[in-house]
């Protein structure tokens, strides 16, 4: 930053909206919401998803995937330790490059939204966690079961369209995210974004209401479908179009390359909660969401030299003034000692005698105590009534 | 009832039906017996208790067990908070002159007009600097005034920031010192331009950052140009948000079998250890280091352009996440390869080697010869001088002025900036209890935000010291505790469809008889009362 050019503008320049087009991270969701064999293509839907995202940058750190079965692994998968999303099975999407953060049971509504609002326990890892902030782009992809507003989770319970609402609204009010676009291929998939009233989402969904969202293909030899249409769809052109993070793509050209010829049913796509409506929306680029694109600052224009000179400077500066905070304060230390040192032995012999005493007069003890001569009390006189009466009788 | 009675109703139902059986002749249908007036009486008690407990303990039970207990939160305040009606951030700067060579009474008329001077120039209300006499003895840093100016007589008029100290010295030639009835002096002037460069940095960044937070517009500085308030966006943008501690991740990562080994330890200790040290009091860091061979960047080409950069990290295969504790990581990554990075203007020799990647970290280019096993302390130097620069650059630190003076500068920012997060998470948690009725709030969400609103008092009423960065984390992480509460989840919104497929299983079983059992008492209890009014006319009729 130019100094000069500070001092020298007019004050009377009124402060310019700060623009905030830039993000800075890229996050991606991926929930399956189905187990079971016959689901196959769910897990195949999720897990092709999450290797386009990969592909294109995005680290597994900032990837949480949800598997509730595990596909690879299941007796009745023919080619054991793979799953595959054509019938070609020329790529392996289970490979030996993926980290699942919740499997299994842990794919839980309650899960789902602790993640998507943080709610957590201190014990959750980093990685388990959705740590977006409000210069993050997340892709919310969801695949299973669903219905009029709801989406099953593993066949014993659902979520609704509001509580995935309130969720993104419990992140918007937290600056949670700066732009999301949320994807969902299931049944009557367009109901589930119907609630949603949060900034800043591009929604879009495989099919209307009371329509059904087909399966793409089987494979013979595997046994059950392995692909969903819409899923294949979205796929087909984020292979064939964003080859590279350098790709131009937008979000527009995504949702029209949709059509009911291809996908037998009626995509949808919403664009009302987006600020600027379908047209900025439209011109958000693929990679904003599915990929990882960081704007970086190439350093140089300065010669190598006097940077590196400067830099030295600023390195040698730092040690004399750290020596001399040190000096400072070894002498305040000093001072200091000759003053209290008795104190705070004294100090310190109360704490650990404190420390050691904390179970004892822990503070609710005579609570207990009373609750429980209480207990006694109350026990000891319903047998005298209860004798009382008997000998009454 | 089972078809076999049992036997003590058998008993009971022997002594009730013999009446009957003796009065009535076998061919009529059997009527029971009339009821015994006690027996009507007892039943009524009966289904009357039943009701009774149903409605005087059932209902509070239920009504208690089911009501989400919502904690009460001083929303009002709260929101006051979040739209900065609560607390005026101002900065007051005390600035201490040091003029020994001036007599006391020059010296008070000097900073009278210097200080008038100051006024004329400032249009930012909030950052506001205070001129008074500092003593010679006393050091700067122990009467809490951000910047000292030592004036001393020289030649000409000049100005210097002392590299060490928050010291700015000035010479000034003996004529210009203002005499005592002067209205005007060019030195007063000269000391007020110059303090107002020297924090004007600091100044656009705090109005920047007062503008893009929710505060009312008559505390917010105009002024800001748009070219002023972009280069800040960018800067905001590059740097990590706040945290108490940093974990810095080393990685050597090289394309082949060599080099496997690097004198990391001695080079950070050499290189940037030092300003580690200087940012100790603002942020904490703790460091790992790790060399990973045979690694393949996720670009191949010779000469990367700007786009390939951005890819060059291969976040599928390279392990740079080690999720060690809570702190978000900065990585600085070595990569040890001969790609070259294209510059920007085509003529000039490749001389950058290193790029900036915003809130993430830095890259670094480092061409070895091929045989090279062990990668020296020397040879670490330029990148990890760059990676020192990079990393105050991604902590925020300002970018002008002298080193002490930007790190002061850098803790008021960053508590100025926790105090307006802390507050609009106050806010946010406000508007989300307002909005979402069926949402549980546990009492420790009220103590997050009354210690909250505590702490954000203390550090607004010392923002400009150095205990408000102290007091601004506290609240901050007081504020993000009370927003992040465990317990304040689960599904907030039930259909009606699933109170019912709930409570009826449970409750219509119970309902049926309580229900019908009503309604046959009060059938009863209102033929018993017309029979009674017809008895009564009858006897009147008689």
């Amino acid at each position: 930053m130019k100094l000069s050019s500070l001092l020298l503008l007019p004050a009377a320049l009124l402060g310019a909206a700060p623009s905030y087009a830039e993000h800075t991270s890229n996050w991606a969701v991926l929930v399956c919401t189905s187990r079971f064999w016959f689901n196959y293509r769910h897990l195949a839907n999720v897990l092709s998803i999450y290797r386009t995202v990969k592909r294109l940058g995005i680290p597994d750190s900032q990837i949480i995937l949800m598997l509730p079965d595990d596909m690879a692994c299941n007796p009745r998968n023919a080619f054991p330790g793979t799953v595959y999303s054509n019938a070609d099975r020329a790529v392996d999407l289970y490979g030996d490059n993926i980290e699942v953060d919740y499997r299994g049971y842990e794919v839980t509504v309650e899960n789902f939204i602790r993640l998507l609002t943080d709610r957590v326990g201190e014990e959750m890892p980093r990685s388990k966690r959705l740590l977006t902030d409000d210069r993050s782009n997340i892709l919310v992809y969801m695949t299973g079961h669903g219905g009029n507003e709801f989406l099953k989770f593993q066949d014993a319970e659902e979520i609704g369209a509001w509580d995935l609402a309130d969720a993104f609204e419990q992140m918007w009010e937290k600056r949670r995210y700066h732009e999301i676009l949320f994807m969902i291929d299931t049944c009557q998939a367009n109901t589930m974004y119907s609630k949603l009233y949060s900034p800043n989402i591009i929604a879009t969904g495989s099919s209307e209401l009371d329509q059904s969202s087909y399966s793409h293909h089987a494979d013979n030899d595997i046994g059950v479908a392995v692909i969903d249409r819409y899923t294949y769809y979205n796929l087909e052109f984020l292979e064939s179009e964003v080859k590279d993070t350098s790709s131009k793509k937008t979000v527009g050209d995504l949702f029209d390359s949709y059509s009911y010829e291809k996908i037998h049913s009626h995509a949808g796509v919403r664009y009302d909660l987006f600020k600027g409506g379908a047209e900025e929306a439209r011109r958000r680029l693929v990679t904003d969401f599915f990929g990882n694109v960081q704007n970086v600052e190439v350093d140089g224009g300065k010669g190598a030299e006097t940077n590196s000179s400067f830099e030295e400077e600023m390195v040698k500066l730092s040690r004399t003034i750290a020596e001399l905070h040190k000096r400072a304060e070894e002498q305040e230390a000093v001072e200091r000692n000759v003053t209290t040192k008795t104190e705070t032995r004294k100090q310190q012999q109360k704490k650990i005698q404190q420390q050691v005493a904390k179970p004892l007069t822990d503070d609710s003890w005579w609570t207990k105590k009373i609750v429980g001569a209480t207990a006694l009390a109350g026990c000891a006189a319903l047998w005298g009534l209860g004798s009382y009466l008997e000998g009454a009788v | 009832m089972s078809a076999q009675p049992l036997p003590s109703n058998e008993n009971d139902a022997s002594i009730t039906t013999i009446a009957p059986k003796e009065e009535a002749p076998t061919s009529v249908r059997k009527l029971p017996p009339p009821e015994k007036p006690s027996d009507v009486r007892r039943r009524s008690h009966v289904i009357l208790s039943f009701w009774l407990i149903v409605l005087l303990l059932g209902l509070p039970i239920w009504w208690k067990t089911t009501t989400i207990y919502r904690a009460d939160l001083p929303l009002e305040e709260m929101l006051e908070w979040a739209d900065g009606k609560a607390c005026r951030p101002v900065f007051p700067l005390r600035i201490s002159i040091q003029a020994t060579s001036l007599q006391d009474q020059e010296a008070q008329n000097l900073l009278r007009l210097t200080q008038h001077a100051l006024d004329d120039l400032n249009d930012f209300a909030g950052h506001h600097l205070r001129l008074q006499l500092g003593d010679e003895k006393q050091d700067s840093a122990d009467n809490g005034s951000a910047l000292t100016i030592r004036l001393t007589q020289g030649e000409g008029t000049t100005a210097m920031l002392d590299p060490y100290e928050p010291i700015l010295d000035i010479t000034y030639p003996p004529n210009t010192i203002p005499s005592p009835t002067a209205s005007s002096s060019a030195l007063a002037t000269y000391i007020a331009s110059q303090l107002r460069t020297t924090f004007a940095e600091e100044q656009a960044t705090i109005s920047y950052l007062l503008s893009t937070n929710s505060m009312p517009s008559e505390h917010r500085p105009l002024g800001l140009s748009p070219e002023t308030a972009e280069s800040l966006a960018k800067r905001t943008t590059r740097s990590l948000k706040y945290a108490p501690t940093y974990h810095l991740t080393f990685s050597l990562f090289t394309s082949g079998s060599l080099p496997s080994s690097w004198d990391i330890e001695m080079a950070i200790e050499e290189y940037m250890k030092p300003v580690l040290d200087v940012l100790s009091p603002i942020h904490n860091f703790t460091i790992d280091t790790q060399v990973q061979l045979y690694a393949s960047p996720g670009v191949q080409n010779q000469v990367l352009n700007k786009e390939d950069l951005s890819s060059f990290i291969n976040a599928a295969e390279w392990p740079l996440s080690p999720s060690i504790g809570g702190a978000p990581t900065i990585n600085f990554i070595v990569f040890v390869g001969n790609q070259t990075i294209a510059s920007a203007s085509q003529d000039a020799a490749p001389t950058s080697q290193s790029w900036l990647i915003p809130q993430w970290g830095t890259v670094y280019l480092l061409s070895l010869p091929g045989d090279t096993t062990h990668v020296t302390a020397a040879t670490l130097k330029q990148p990890l001088l760059t990676f020192t620069t990079h990393l105050l650059s991604l902590t925020g630190t300002p970018e002008s002025g002298s080193l002490p003076l930007r790190l002061s500068t850098l803790a008021r920012i960053r508590s100025a900036d926790l105090l307006l997060r802390a507050s609009s998470t106050l806010g946010s948690l406000a508007r989300l209890a307002m909005a979402l009725p069926s949402i549980s709030i546990p009492s420790s969400v009220a103590d997050g935000v009354t210690k909250t609103m505590s702490h954000l008092r203390l550090a607004c009423d010392n923002l400009g010291g150095t205990e408000g960065l102290a007091h601004a984390r506290i609240a901050e992480a007081e504020a993000e505790r009370a927003f992040f509460e465990k317990s304040m989840v689960g599904q907030l919104y039930f259909p009606d469809e699933h109170k019912i497929a709930v409570y009826l299983p449970l409750l219509g079983p119970v309902a049926v008889p309580l229900v019908m059992g009503l309604i046959n008492e009060i059938k009863a209890w209102r033929k018993r009362r017309r029979e009674r009014a017809e008895n009564g006319a009858e006897k009147k009729e008689q």
